[in-house]
């Protein structure tokens, strides 16, 4: 529905239009009963994930089925995976080649066989493609190396060649991790606030079909972990109670239903006001980018790229027990909490504004240590050209406090591995490591003094932006992957794994948004009856539990918008001072024109029919849209 | 009672017993809805004073008040301020400060 002044979409949830396309397939499978020759290939079936395809069809015996998706080169590549028997068979099948045909075969037990050549069809021009990959087959197999976006591009998977044989059409983002169950989980793809909050988290196959999204009232960013027992920490905030501060806060979450169980706010631990990088500010003054569980001690280790830190607390009972980090601007009392450098001081370093801490099964902490500024103090800060990023391990001695670089690689490639923000490591196994510099950013040919995510290369060619991926193995260069654009984590996957690889039955809607905040004064202003002016662009897409209003507003000018009900009336200000981020994970919901705002409005807490308003200076107007809760 | 002033206006005033002031920008939209929620907590007590200050064009007194941004609530009392609100703030937070200053 729109207006020629304000558009209005009302889209059902992802997760209710998988279920009925799901429950289509599934009912003219039912009816159809598909034998293997003439066997049902659904590509896409759940809407969002191109280059994949389900083969539905049924056998009169038990029988079990081999899928095997043909490599383009030679059979080498072929990716093949054994379903168990059945008589009604659903077989995923993950990675097909964009734009060509993949050669298919199922061969079941009985001795049946049959080649399908499924079309898939070209990606979108702007994906991010691989400009340089480096490794075999011999040593990455048939494993994807799966990229999460750290801008409006897309999760985006590359196999040993480069190719991409995994994409999502939606803007999922931050961390990816497979499950113990062999689903996938990472943000979900909904924005709720800026600068790049989801409304949660969403558990999905590699079809993309999604299981769950689990939405929190602190909206969920950076990082998530699954405990032994399935429920899932992750990262949030608290914007209830006029709290001022954000990415200082874990929530855990049931698995089954979405709730929170109970959250750690670090504000109980740690103060707020000291140790800052060069990032910092009172607002986001840790800026938690990774957390990591360890059963063993029953501790969390988190990582604060705001305060240079890598931190380990008590489960239980949240109490510090240490730092990593420089020691430098931290106070007296703070002091024991740190570690002492030993061993080879002349390649130790500390980390600064890191991500991705990672607990080594020994006890050692890894993470990418970004290097932003390199030091605490800002007549010290090092430009980013004259820096450096790298992966890095240290060993810590929890009783004499203790500390040594144990390995590290990147900072041997200067600025040319350097990423400001995002990035991660990952331990395989002893000397067996990855290393993700997805943030790098160029202008001029130097590493860029901005973040990629406000570099635009289309735009301008004086500038680049780029994702370097490397494996190393006992000190051994066995990957190495470049590609276009920021991506936010690294993560290599099978395509295939041992559990259930396509489950059907309904994608549930967990958890809840919280009650958006509403402004209890509403200016006494009057109320025209005409429609706000086309300049303001307005824009309001309303989705099944929420609705996000996007709108133009001239710097420092007057702006709400008003909900009116049958019984009252909420106001929500709209900020239209301009906002400097001085950091941003991923520059998916960041606009061309910094005068575009948007603003995402639970419906929770509401009920009944709204008319939305907008006030802008010294007038309310109308937009012509009724929204029902 | 809300009362604009200038520099030289407020350096006048007779600072005694409690009073509020606030530092906007012409520029700044919560500057404009703090502006209704003032008139708002001046309706709940209209003998209480409240200064409105240009930050803009009174930058010698608004670097004397410390004050850095827009907007700035300053609560005083004979002419010392005892507390301060920075960014927009709702009536209820502004009203507790003013309880607090006059309790």
């Amino acid at each position: 529905m729109s207006t020629n002044r304000v558009t209005h979409t009302l889209e059902e949830h992802l997760i209710t239009r998988q279920n009925k396309a799901e429950k289509e397939f599934l009912a003219a499978f039912e009816s159809e009963k598909p034998t293997l020759e003439n066997a049902h290939v659904l590509v896409n079936p759940y809407l969002i994930n191109p280059l994949c395809a389900l083969i539905l069809f049924k056998t009169d015996k038990p029988a079990a089925a081999t899928l095997t998706i043909h490599g383009k080169r030679n059979d080498r590549e072929n990716i093949v995976h054994a379903f168990p028997e059945g008589t009604s068979h659903a077989l995923p099948v993950v990675g097909l080649y964009e734009g060509m045909v993949t050669r298919v075969t199922v061969e079941l037990s009985t001795g049946e066989s049959k080649t399908f050549e499924i079309q898939a069809q070209p990606l979108p021009e702007d994906v991010c493609r691989c400009r340089n990959i480096n490794t075999s087959m011999d040593y990455f197999g048939n494993n994807f190396m799966f990229l999460t976006p750290a801008g409006k591009n897309l999760p985006t998977a590359y196999d040993y060649m480069g190719d991409i044989r995994w994409l999502l059409t939606v803007n999922t983002m931050f961390d990816i991790k497979r499950l113990k169950n062999g689903n996938i989980m990472t943000g979900s793809q909904r924005f709720c606030r800026m600068p790049y909050n989801a409304t949660g988290l969403v558990e999905l196959n590699l079809l993309g079909k999604i299981y769950k999204e689990y939405r929190m009232p602190g909206n969920y960013h950076h990082d998530h972990f699954e405990m032994p027992d399935g429920n899932i920490l992750a990262l949030t905030q608290d914007f209830s109670n006029g709290s001022t501060t954000v990415e200082d806060m874990i929530a855990l979450l049931d698995r089954e239903t979405g709730e929170v169980l109970r959250t750690w706010d670090y504000k109980t631990f740690l103060p707020q006001n000291v140790g800052g990088s060069g990032s910092q500010d009172a607002h986001d003054w840790f800026h938690n980018n990774a957390l990591w569980y360890n059963p063993k001690n029953n501790t969390i280790t988190i990582s604060g790229r705001h305060q240079d830190a890598v931190v380990n607390f008590d489960y239980e009972t949240s109490k510090l027990n240490w730092i990593i980090g420089d020691p430098e601007g931290w106070p007296e009392d703070m002091q024991k909490y740190f570690f002492k450098p030993v061993g080879d001081l002349s390649k130790f370093d500390w980390q600064y504004e890191q991500h991705a801490c990672v607990v080594c099964p020994n006890g050692d902490i890894m993470c990418f240590d970004n290097g932003q500024y390199r030091s605490k103090v800002k007549e010290k800060y090092i430009r980013n050209r004259d820096n450096f990023s790298r992966g890095v391990r240290y060993r810590i001695d929890t009783d004499k406090m203790e500390i040594e670089q144990v390995w590290q690689y990147g900072k041997e490639l200067g600025q040319t591995f350097f990423s400001p923000y995002i990035c991660n490591v990952e331990y395989y196994d002893e000397g067996h490591y990855l290393i993700h510099s997805g943030g790098i950013g160029w202008k001029d040919g130097y590493a860029s003094d901005a973040l990629g995510a406000f570099l635009n290369p289309k735009k301008d060619p004086t500038t680049d932006i780029c994702s370097k991926t490397v494996e190393q193995k006992d000190g051994v260069v066995m990957y190495y992957m470049e590609v276009d654009g920021n991506f936010y984590r690294a993560e290599k996957l099978s395509p295939y794994h041992d559990g259930v690889n396509a489950a059907f039955g309904d994608g549930k809607l967990l958890g809840h948004l919280d009650v958006t905040p509403t402004f209890d004064t509403i200016p006494d202003v009057p109320e025209r009856n005409e429609v706000v002016d086309a300049w303001h662009q307005v824009n309001i897409e309303e989705d099944e539990d929420r609705f996000v209003f996007h709108g133009r507003f001239a710097r420092g000018s007057l702006a709400m918008i008003l909900l009116e009900g049958e019984k009252e009336t909420r106001g929500y200000f709209i900020n239209t001072a301009a906002s400097y981020h001085l950091a941003m994970c991923s520059g998916a919901y960041l606009e061309d024109d910094d005068r575009v705002i948007k603003m995402n409005i639970s419906k929770e807490g509401l009920s009944g029919k709204y008319a939305i308003k907008v006030l802008v200076e010294d007038a309310i107007y109308q937009t012509g849209v009724t929204i029902y809760c | 009672m809300i009362t604009e002033v200038d520099t030289v206006a407020y350096d006048a005033l007779d600072k005694s017993g409690p009073m509020l002031v606030e530092f906007y920008s012409k520029t700044c939209g919560p500057c404009k809805m703090l502006a209704f929620v003032l008139k708002d907590v001046a309706k709940n007590d209209p003998d209480f004073p409240i200064y409105t200050i240009d930050y803009d064009a009174n930058q010698e007194l608004k670097e004397r008040c410390g004050v850095k941004g827009f907007p700035t609530l300053l609560f005083m009392k004979d002419g010392v301020e005892v507390s301060r609100l920075e960014g927009l703030k709702q009536k209820p937070a502004i009203l507790e400060e003013i309880a607090k200053l006059k309790g």
